[in-house]
């Protein structure tokens, strides 16, 4: 036995290999982690004292009180991951910090537009106190955090709910086409994808999102089998059997009807996205990702037909300038603005913003309408300039990547399909609001992962970023030291 | 799984570096694009942020400049004399530019390329942008004037003074003009009403009379006549030519006379300065019929007519069509039937006898000085046309001359007003309307002093009478003005 257990030890189990534990022993790196929040915190509060600066050559007032209040929420989350998840990816939280930081910043500079004798116009959709609504939209996001850590100590567990949390995300997806408008849809926008009661508003679809994602792990985790080898070869490609085709079908058949009756084009294509992805990542069918698309184009061919909102997406992106008016809205003038006014906006900004931008607080982001919200990647562009945009694109690219690390590292197929899913919703969001503001692809309104104005998305940006959190704690986690050969080890020695 | 999820990490990275190949393009490539496209409100409302560049008068007086308001809209345009510099400033607004405003906007915007590099250091040294001044040729004691004497006739007119040696425009005026203050407002509800009052005005306040409307030069065409009747070498000045009362004008019954239905000399035959001094319009149409209408023409557009010009205001065309019948000839060459002139070509005539038959190109923009004081272009005078010999001009002047100084002269009656000023000059009463119904236009065109010209003067006063009556007191009043100006700055 003792030969058997001497091995053992030798063959790879380093975890019994005192000498070597500090060099081959995965480490939490909390202290990388509190080194890189620390700089995120600085960069977020040099940020926001340089946008009072761009805007009426004073530091902001509030740089004390709003800067202490959001380190303090960092260093909370910072704190609870070392107690919840001393394993977990360390880059994961100073990065959603900048992103959420830096987001307050842009959402304060919107905001003084036009206040307080600063330069620009007043943005008539923010009011004076957005940005302490969304600080304290941001502490619920921490809370979130925090919670979604202690509530999921083992990721497998939400397998547990599976059905739960998949009902529960067609409840929130459905909810807001069932309620009236009045409560339900985004003032101006014609898209019902809210719940709003006495100047408070939800909006599901960012929580849907997760459920669903939890959803279609635990389901596709049980079918990946017969999803995968059932069915017949035609031309090299491995068709599923027709009886198999039923979850497609009613995810398309879903996300159609989010389309139809929120007239919500973005969230639809995401939500498609992700299930189709998943989808992919459990059964390894190629043939999947092809059935999949051939149904997009054809939904989305047939939605731009019977849906005037949709056509005119397609007409906005391909002639985004056509029409647009300097004195578009203008009373005296009388010139009407046309669909494409916002998109067209947008890139004006983009192009004013050029190679280095014009410095916060220096533009004139607030030309384009509902910049705040699903343009606000534009200001960033405007002020930051190209380089600003690509330095947030590559944050974006990093926590994508992180995710799909702890997918690839972590050994529970739920987990690892979970955190895949997760972090190509991320990164889809990404490309379809980004794409979509810089003409790359029509545009579909959705919101900008932790920069966006608005609380739902905030928080649910951060649940999404702890459940990736728990899954790489998993991955990371050592494997426990098997105490038989802790005893076996200590026989050899005595012996 | 783990080979599908590095597919979808490869497929993460093409979207992402879409992303970023796009990003470079709008904001790298497309920058330029987008920022010219007319319905960029950020460049729009960067014109206002920077200090525009001023206009000023040869002689360093402000026409135009911006002024600090502060707020968004930091600038805002500013006209010291209003509607005396109007037709040549032109307006700035958020709708459009016109005039030196709109020609040389790149220059006062601060944007045109030669300002590149200054705008560069500027931005080093954390200096704001500015724009370059724009100084003008035109002459603020002979535009007053000239404004001055065109209110005074109350009636629709234009006046142009040019320098005869250089071609550069010491006055340009128009009558009734607009105030470019009212056009200048940052206030859409204001602007959209002073736009709308001046547009649908009918005194017509933002027509360019100086430049852009044409009148019938009438008598004044004498000098294009005997120019090319000089240019023949068959006449000269003393040459007698048959001058009837009546021209019997051949294949019509038409009767060519002249005003008043006067005679010319006894009824034989009168010399041809005699003619030109009394202006006989039947020796002239005799004449012209016999030089032809192609020689004539070759003559008016030696003289810069049927030809566009940018001075660098867009000038309309003067013009003298091709005429083929005898009678028609006759008429063109007296400066009726279809002939057309601006004020600017009366004043070109008299420019180019003045400068010994040699036309210069006119212009108004003397120079463009950078922010930093340092000139940045100044334009050099070029030859338009060698319009005839200095021998022909040298004859045409003395003619003109003697309109002025012989007693019988059309325009003797000025001679009381110059106070000591030899000035050389034809008039002209055009007629027109339908069946010559229309009240005449009074034409003048000159230059000053006779022996040493400093100033030639085009001036057209729509229904204004005889010209001697109604333009020629204008063409005096700029003359003086100028005249008085040099003697000041000479003793200075």
């Amino acid at each position: 036995m003792s030969a058997v257990g001497a091995t053992g030890n030798g063959s790879g189990n380093t975890g019994s290999m005192p000498g070597l534990a500090a060099v081959t022993l995965p480490r939490g790196r909390r202290g990388a982690e509190l080194l890189m929040l620390a700089f995120s915190i600085g960069l977020v509060l040099f940020a926001y004292a340089s946008a009072g600066l761009g805007l009426n050559g004073h530091v902001p007032t509030g740089l004390a009180t709003y800067g202490l209040l959001f380190a303090a929420l960092m260093i909370a989350a910072h704190l609870a991951i070392r107690r919840l998840a001393p394993w977990a990816d360390p880059l994961l939280l100073p990065l959603a910090a900048l992103l959420n930081g830096l987001g307050l910043v842009m959402i304060y500079r919107l905001q003084e537009s036009g206040r307080n004798g600063n330069p620009g116009n007043v943005i008539s959709t923010m009011s004076a106190s957005t940005t302490t609504f969304q600080l304290a939209w941001s502490a619920i996001g921490v809370i979130a955090f925090v919670a979604v850590l202690v509530v999921v100590r083992e990721p497998r567990s939400l397998q547990r709910y599976t059905y739960t949390l998949g009902a529960l995300g067609l409840v929130l997806v459905a909810l807001p086409a069932l309620l009236p408008s009045s409560i339900s849809e985004v003032p101006g926008t014609g898209a019902k994808i809210q719940i709003a009661l006495g100047g408070f508003s939800i909006q599901p679809e960012e929580f849907a999102k997760l459920a669903l994602a939890v959803f279609f792990a635990g389901y596709l985790v049980a079918k990946r089998d017969v999803l995968a080898l059932a069915g017949r070869h035609v031309l090299g490609i491995a068709l599923p059997r027709a009886r198999d085709m039923g979850p497609v079908l009613i995810a398309w058949g879903a996300s159609l009807l989010v389309l139809v009756f929120e007239s919500d084009i973005g969230t639809s294509a995401l939500f498609f996205g992700l299930f189709l992805i998943m989808l992919y990542v459990a059964t390894q069918r190629t043939s999947w990702l092809l059935i999949g698309a051939l149904l997009f184009v054809v939904g989305a061919y047939t939605a731009s037909r019977l849906f005037s909102h949709v056509a005119v997406r397609f007409s906005v992106w391909l002639h985004p300038f056509k029409f647009v008016n300097v004195f578009c809205g203008s009373p005296s003038v009388h010139v009407p603005c046309v669909p494409s006014y916002q998109l067209a906006q947008g890139l004006y900004g983009l192009g004013f913003g050029g190679i280095l931008g014009t410095g916060l607080g220096h533009g004139q982001p607030y030309l384009t309408p509902l910049v705040q919200s699903d343009f606000i990647i534009t200001a960033f562009g405007e002020e930051l300039g190209l380089t600003g945009l690509m330095a947030l694109l590559l944050i974006y690219g990093l926590i994508v990547q992180r995710g799909l690390r702890a997918a690839v590292a972590v050994r529970d197929p739920f987990s690892k399909l979970l955190a895949g899913g997760l972090a190509f919703v991320v990164a889809l969001q990404v490309f379809v609001i980004v794409g979509g503001v810089t003409q790359l692809i029509p545009l579909t309104g959705i919101t900008t992962p932790f920069l966006s104005q608005g609380g739902s998305s905030l928080v649910a940006s951060w649940m999404l970023i702890a459940v990736l959190m728990r899954i790489s704690d998993t991955a990371r986690r050592p494997a426990p030291q098997p105490i038989q050969d802790e005893g076996m080890t200590q026989v050899v020695r005595g012996g | 799984m783990n080979h599908a999820l590095r597919r979808v990490s490869l497929a993460c990275l093409a979207m992402f570096l879409l992303l970023l190949a796009n990003a470079n393009y709008v904001q790298g490539f497309e920058a330029g694009k987008l920022a010219n496209d007319p319905g960029n409100g950020r460049t729009f409302a960067l014109q206002y942020q920077y200090q525009r560049g001023s206009i000023i008068t040869s002689d360093n007086q402000p026409i135009a400049e911006s002024k600090h308001i502060g707020g968004v809209y930091s600038f805002q345009r500013y006209y010291p004399a209003g509607p005396v510099y109007a037709p040549v400033t032109g307006y700035d607004t958020p709708y459009r530019k016109t005039g030196i405003e709109g020609t040389e906007d790149r220059l006062l915007a601060g944007t045109d390329p030669r300002l590149a590099v200054r705008n560069l250091i500027d931005l080093m040294t954390g200096k704001p942008r500015k724009g370059a001044t724009v100084q003008l040729t035109i002459n603020s004691a002979a535009q007053q004037a000239a404004y001055k004497a065109l209110r005074a006739s109350g009636l629709p007119s234009g006046a142009v003074a040019i320098q005869p040696s250089t071609g550069a425009i010491l006055a340009l005026v128009s009558y009734p003009s607009f105030n470019p203050n009212k056009l200048a407002t940052l206030n859409g509800n204001a602007l959209n009403k002073a736009d709308q009052k001046y547009l649908n005005s009918p005194q017509q306040p933002l027509l360019n009379r100086a430049i852009n409307d044409t009148f019938p030069p009438g008598s004044t065409f004498k000098i294009v006549t005997s120019s090319t009747a000089f240019s023949t070498g068959k006449y000269t000045p003393d040459t007698p030519y048959y001058a009837p009362t009546n021209l019997k004008l051949p294949g019509t019954t038409n009767q060519l006379i002249n005003y008043d239905n006067l005679p010319c000399g006894g009824g034989g035959k009168v010399p041809l300065i005699y003619a030109f001094t009394v202006s006989c319009n039947t020796v002239f149409g005799g004449l012209g019929m016999h030089l032809g209408g192609s020689a004539l023409r070759r003559q008016a557009d030696a003289f810069g007519m049927n030809r566009s010009l940018r001075i660098p205001l867009l000038v309309s065309p003067s013009n003298y069509p091709p005429v083929s019948n005898p009678d028609f000839t006759a008429y063109s060459a007296i400066g009726q039937y279809n002939d057309t002139v601006t004020p600017l070509q009366e004043a070109m005539f008299a420019a180019a006898i003045a400068n010994h038959g040699t036309l210069m190109h006119p212009y108004l923009v003397q120079k463009v000085i950078a922010p930093n004081l340092t000139p940045l272009v100044t334009t050099t005078p070029s030859v338009l046309s060698h319009a005839v010999s200095p021998n022909v001009a040298s004859q045409v002047g003395r003619m003109m001359a003697s309109v002025v100084s012989n007693p019988v002269g059309t325009a003797h009656g000025i001679v009381s007003q110059l106070g000591g000023i030899t000035v050389a000059a034809k008039t002209g009463t055009a007629q027109n309307g339908l069946n010559n119904t229309g009240l005449d236009d009074a034409v003048f065109t000159c230059f000053a002093p006779v022996g040493n010209p400093e100033i030639a003067v085009g001036v057209v006063v729509k229904g204004g009478g005889l010209g001697a009556d109604a333009s020629a007191p204008v063409a005096v009043q700029i003359i003086k003005a100028y005249m008085n100006y040099l003697k000041s700055s000479a003793k200075r």
